[in-house]
């Protein structure tokens, strides 16, 4: 999957809760930081049972993290 | 630089040092002086290579000590699956590359030593190490680079 298509708001969602660092994303999601990183950076698209985990840490629906651009 | 990193790190150096530097003497030193060390180096890669499996063990026991903290997640191992790939790949191209490059040198109905097999699959091994070495770091590079709080 190309980096344009799949946009994320995790970081924003991370500084909207509480500032939360990435490490601690990632300890609640159980994954490493370098994975936060990356995909915060539009470098790695997750999985979607990480997906699923990540929007649950925000307490949001998965649209509000991860947006497909390319829409048909 | 996450633990299965610096895993790759230590492979890729490992498998210079231990294999490609003896390998290139060796190989030196048989077409130089036209004496085979080929079983000698085969039987010490092979002791070499062993022994760093039997060093697996003492990683996981020590990783799992540290049960809370993630060394390990899907994107390290879709990243490892894409290395062995490409570890594979160039294998093959390796064993291919040696098969042609032996009948050009050698031709149709000349014969080659025995001791040119051990010394091909040592070849392989150090040749699937390295790429799968290269192919980690490269795609751990392409993702550690904006890093911030």
């Amino acid at each position: 999957m190309s980096k344009s298509e799949l946009q994320n708001r995790v970081r924003r969602l991370r500084f909207e809760h509480d500032q939360m660092t990435q490490q601690q994303l990632a300890d609640k999601v159980g994954v490493t930081r370098q994975t936060i990183i990356a995909i915060e950076a539009g470098k790695y698209a997750p999985s979607l049972p990480l997906a699923f985990k990540l929007a649950r840490t925000f307490g949001v629906p998965i649209e509000r993290v991860f947006q497909y651009e390319n829409e048909y | 630089m996450n633990e299965t990193k610096a895993e790759s790190w230590f492979y890729f150096l490992i498998g210079l040092a231990c294999f490609l530097i003896p390998g290139g003497v060796a190989v030196f030193i048989v077409y130089d002086r036209g004496i085979s060390f080929a079983p000698v180096f085969m039987f010490a890669g092979i002791v070499i290579w062993f022994g760093l499996f039997w060093l697996f063990p003492f990683t996981f026991g020590k990783l799992g000590k540290r049960k809370k903290k993630v060394s390990f997640d899907e994107r390290d191992q879709l990243i490892h699956k894409k290395a062995v790939m490409a570890g594979y790949v160039a294998l093959w191209l390796y064993f291919v590359a040696v098969c042609v490059i032996a009948w050009c040198f050698v031709g149709p109905h000349g014969s080659i030593s025995v001791n040119v097999l051990p010394i091909t699959l040592l070849g392989g091994l150090v040749i699937f190490t390295l790429v799968q070495g290269v192919a980690s770091i490269i795609q751990y590079g392409r993702g550690d680079k904006d890093v911030e709080k």
